[in-house]
């Protein structure tokens, strides 16, 4: 359990800077929401609430030595694709999609929960297996990560099953893989991608992207969103228009402002300047947690960092530039700032493991 | 040793990641930069057009009163319905839907959308102008899906119910020719296009306001950020008198008949009361008319939009003796004693022409020949003047003239004269013509308008007054007196003639003559009554297909009280209304009854009830004239005299 000794080898620094990110995300949702033609919105009490769950869930993987979760990871990675697949058949629908489990007031998102369990499975998986990998150690991993994968993006949930590529990525990466397969990764992807584009891609999906890379061709349709994002973001200006003086946000032309389009509002009311307080944070929290896997006692500490760390990067970087307007839109949130119960939850819970990683640095 | 190389690795790798990220990081900083710093300008205005939009503020158009204070025209609210492009995603989905919520065809609402399809989309494409209350309701409450459609107040013209539609005109949206014609109008004003509305457009304009508020994304308004009010037009007085008006319109009611009248003050020209029957409803224009609403008054046959008070021309009749004896008298031809024998027919060039009373009215002096309406003395004296100075002083006295009104698209009637002839026909003027013409029949046409101004210069003594309507107008600073319009021409009668003419017409009245049915105890009211057929104008073949009714006599009355200081003048005329005393002259009675009262401050006369009864004519009989030359072309009367 909890020893004295390991309470004063948790990063407070980190901990901190991520608490920054919530406030910040709790500030803007409570921006956005605050519709002055509206009720009084609750959703930025109900984000305090799943913090406060965030963080209980963060103590609980902090508390227990890392290793017991990696020796019991197949066990939970079981457990993510069961969730998936009860998903899969029970789960609730909204705006088309089958993503959630109703738990009373409390929709639970399995699939954030799943980038944990891979990246737990896979830190067990190349943490045992000295060396380079293999082909068939590869193969493994990615299979690992395909499996909740297409369960996620069968929902639909594109977006969410994305970010699983990453995990399996960065440790594979970190774990030595050799640069020439790196290279043959990225080629199959490449010639992988016009037949993904035909087969593997929903109309609205491909419409997405191809408005992305010319957005006038639709201004008013699947553009609509990109080109607001731009305006919504260029008109924040170096100062920004003030707390809940944003006017596109506020207005709603960017749909859903305090979920997808948080950072946008951001940029919208507190100018350049705040972005760049909130690019520091991130930027720390995303460097800090590497310095915790150059620190980690074992391989299979970094990996498990490394794991954690890679789809909350890719989040983090991918949604920042969908904001912006630079990266076609899609349904990914920015992890600590977005309203988002299970979201949150899966973070810290996350970046309790992260933490535990670099606090254990001198235990045996 | 492998354990030492692989966390070589490791150490190596994450190094490799800190810079990626570190770069990525750089990256997107930048790129906010970009955005929100180096493109900040335009952006910023791009999210200004997004939220903000100008909504026009609609001027009421000034209120117009009548010469007593009385509203005629006034302003009530109402809601249009526009699509705003400038916020639409699908036009075409919104055009469905608006169609379907408002209950028109598609096929419409599209038409009005091409019709404004090249303009700026900021500018709101108006689909209803005058929405009901459940149209309202029904777009209100898909407003989420419908965002680029906009419900405005708008100030919309009233009028009361009315038979002066045709003076008040109507009011539309404006044309591309008027936009060009004309500064300051822009596409979907609503501007005159008839009428008063018409003439005093620049002063019942007003100049709209505009409303910037701030929008969100379905177009809801939030706020206001800037308001510049809505300026009303000039509010004017017009020269009608509300109650004169009234008695006029029951009149026309009581009798059933179509028509038109004008009542001038014979001192100024200023018109008192002014109708065309049949009407319009001008709140119909007000709110936009249909297609098929514009459709029927337009194919109507009995032609309501035509205002017969300026744009009808009709044979005068016997109303015409009166100029024949202006022109005698003046030219000095003759004297009021002049006396002529009528048998009942005369003959002029070999050609008989006949009097309404067979047994004739024997010898017969002017006064007397006005009064029992002499055709022989007429035929005689019209003989002895001659079509050239006929022509001269029925000018002078306003008839085959433009009136002046203020009214547009008035029409001139015609008084022949030779030169008109040659320049028309090409032939020469026949003696014999002039015999038609004495008696007002023939080829001479005149527009009630023109009759009424005629009237008034007799009753005045040689004063071709200029009808006209403005009293004065309002620009929000207080009533400012609106300067009489001055004459068209200005003769002083020799006293000998106005004596000699008021007493003939005294007598029309008062006398055995045609106009008992105005006769009222006390005010001297003095007139003339015509019959005028209708086949021989409006020609032969309009008769086909025609009932009996149709071809009824067209009845005029003229009249001016009292007799020898005039202070009203005016004429009724009654389309196919037979005799001229059997309608005309009481409707004129009506309106001289509540004209004296009002003045003397005494209860107005109750309305003439029961519908359809025609009076029994007080006074001589004047049956329809039996001329010989029944037929549209003067010129073949002259050449073909008949038995």
């Amino acid at each position: 359990m909890l020893e004295r000794r390991l309470y004063f080898h948790i990063d407070w620094a980190l901990l901190l800077a991520i608490l920054a990110l919530c406030g910040l995300g709790v500030a803007m949702i409570y921006s956005t929401t605050g519709d002055p033609t509206r009720d009084v919105s609750r959703l930025h009490i109900t984000q305090l609430y799943a913090i406060v769950l965030g963080l209980i869930a963060m103590v609980v993987t902090l508390s227990l030595d890392y290793r017991t979760f990696t020796d019991k990871s197949h066990l939970i990675y079981v457990g993510v694709l069961a969730l998936l697949l009860y998903v899969m058949f029970f789960g609730a629908v909204q705006m088309g999609a089958r993503r959630w489990i109703a738990l009373g007031g409390f929709n639970l998102q399995p699939s954030e929960f799943a980038k944990i369990g891979v990246a737990l499975v896979l830190a067990k998986f190349f943490g045992e297996n000295r060396g380079t990998p293999a082909w068939s150690d590869l193969a493994i991993g990615g299979a690992l990560t395909l499996v909740p994968l297409a369960l996620i993006a069968k929902e639909p949930d594109l977006g969410t099953a994305v970010t699983l590529l990453p995990v399996f990525a960065a440790v594979a990466f970190l774990a030595g893989m050799r640069m020439r397969v790196l290279g043959v990764f990225v080629v199959c992807m490449l010639l992988a991608a016009p037949v993904a584009w035909k087969f593997g891609l929903r109309d609205y999906q491909r419409s997405r992207i191809s408005t992305f890379l010319d957005p006038s061709q639709d201004a008013k349709g699947a553009g609509y969103q990109q080109i607001q994002a731009r305006i919504t973001v260029g008109s924040g200006g170096l100062a920004g228009k003030g707390f809940r003086h944003g006017t596109q946000g506020q207005l709603r032309f960017l749909p859903v402002a305090h979920n997808d389009f948080i950072f946008s509002v951001l940029a919208e009311e507190q100018g350049f300047a705040g972005v760049l307080v909130a690019l520091g944070l991130y930027l720390f929290v995303i460097l800090r947690a590497l310095e915790a896997a150059r620190l980690a006692k074992d391989r299979l500490g970094s990996y498990l960092v490394l794991g954690v760390l890679a789809s909350f990067t890719f989040q983090v970087v991918y949604n920042i530039t969908m904001s912006a307007g630079l990266a076609p839109v899609k349904g990914l949130t920015l992890p600590l700032m977005s309203y988002g119960g299970s979201s949150m939850i899966a973070t810290l819970a996350g970046f309790g493991l992260i933490l535990n990683v670099r606090m254990r640095r001198f235990t045996n | 040793m492998a354990l030492a190389e692989d966390r070589r690795t490791v150490a190596i790798r994450l190094s490799v990641l800190q810079y990626l990220i570190a770069l990525v990081f750089s990256v997107l900083a930048v790129s906010f930069w970009v955005l929100q710093v180096a493109q900040h300008e335009t952006y910023a205005e791009l999210a200004e057009n997004n939220n903000q939009r100008t909504l026009a503020l609609r001027a009421p158009r000034g209120v117009v009163f009548d010469r007593n204070g009385g509203v005629l025209v006034e302003n009530r609210h109402s809601y249009s319905i526009s699509i705003l492009r400038e916020h639409t995603k699908d036009l075409n989905r919104t055009v469905q839907l608006l169609a379907s919520l408002l209950g028109f065809e598609e096929r419409g609402v599209r038409e009005i959308v091409d019709r404004h399809r090249r303009e700026p989309a900021y500018r709101p494409i108006m689909i209803v102008q005058d929405a009901t209350l459940q149209q309202v309701a029904a777009v209100t409450a898909r407003r989420l899906e419908l965002p680029d459609v906009v419900i405005e107040q708008v100030p919309t013209r009233q009028y009361h119910d009315t038979m002066a539609a045709h003076l008040f005109g109507y009011v539309g949206e404006v044309n591309d020719a008027q936009i060009a014609s004309a500064d300051g109008l822009k596409s979907g004003d609503v501007v005159g296009q008839s009428g008063i509305e018409k003439v005093y457009n620049n002063l019942l304009m007003g100049e709209d306001g505009a409303k910037i508020v701030v929008v969100n994304s379905v177009g809801r308004e939030i706020r206001t950020l800037d308001e510049d009010p809505a300026s009303e037009g000039q509010r004017l007085r017009l020269t009608i008198d509300e109650d004169v008006q009234k008695a006029l319109e029951d009149g026309f009611k009581w009798s059933g008949f179509n028509g038109a009248a004008v009542i001038l003050d014979p001192r100024n020209g200023e018109v008192l009361a002014f109708a065309s029957v049949p009407a319009y409803d001008p709140n119909a224009f007000a709110s936009g008319i249909d297609k098929t609403t514009w459709a029927a008054l337009n194919t109507d046959e009995l032609r309501p939009l035509q205002d017969r008070a300026i744009q009808g021309r009709y044979s005068p009749g016997s109303t015409f003796k009166m100029a024949v004896a202006t022109a005698a008298l003046e030219e000095g031809i003759i004297t009021p004693d002049f006396k002529v024998f009528c048998p009942g027919s005369a003959t002029f060039f070999g050609r008989p022409f006949q009097c309404w009373k067979k047994g004739g009215h024997g010898t017969i002096d002017l006064r007397h020949a006005i009064e029992q309406s002499c055709n022989v003395y007429f035929y005689t004296l019209g003989n002895m003047v001659g079509i050239d100075r006929i022509h001269k002083w029925a000018t002078l006295l306003g008839l085959g003239e433009k009136s002046g009104i203020d009214l547009p698209n008035e029409v001139q009637g015609l008084v022949p004269s030779p030169e008109w002839k040659k320049a028309r026909t090409g032939e020469k003027w026949y003696a014999g013509e002039t015999i038609s013409v004495s008696i007002g029949q023939g080829q001479v046409s005149v527009t009630p308008v023109s009759m009424a101004v005629y009237i008034s210069t007799i009753a005045n003594g040689g004063t071709r007054v200029t009808p006209h309507f403005l009293k004065a107008v309002d620009d929000g600073s207080g009533w400012k007196d609106v300067p009489t319009p001055a004459p068209q021409s200005k003769v002083d009668f020799k006293p000998d003639t106005i004596k000699a003419l008021h007493d003939g017409l005294y007598l029309v009245v008062n006398g055995v003559g045609t106009g008992g049915g105005s006769r009222i105890v006390g005010r001297d009211v003095s007139g003339k009554t015509g019959t005028a057929q209708v086949i021989s104008t409006e020609g032969a073949k309009s008769a086909r297909g025609k009932t009996d009714k149709d071809l009824r006599d067209n009845g005029w009355f003229l009249f001016f009280a009292p007799r020898d200081n005039p202070q009203i003048a005016g004429v009724v005329f009654m389309e196919h209304g037979g005799h001229g005393g059997t309608w005309a002259a009481p409707i004129s009675k009506h309106v001289l009854e509540t004209f004296f009262a009002k003045q003397d401050g005494k209860p107005l006369p109750p309305p003439p009830v029961k519908q359809g009864t025609p009076p029994a004519p007080a006074g001589g009989d004047d049956p329809p004239l039996v001329l010989p030359g029944r037929v549209a072309d003067n010129s073949s009367v002259a050449g073909q005299p008949r038995p």
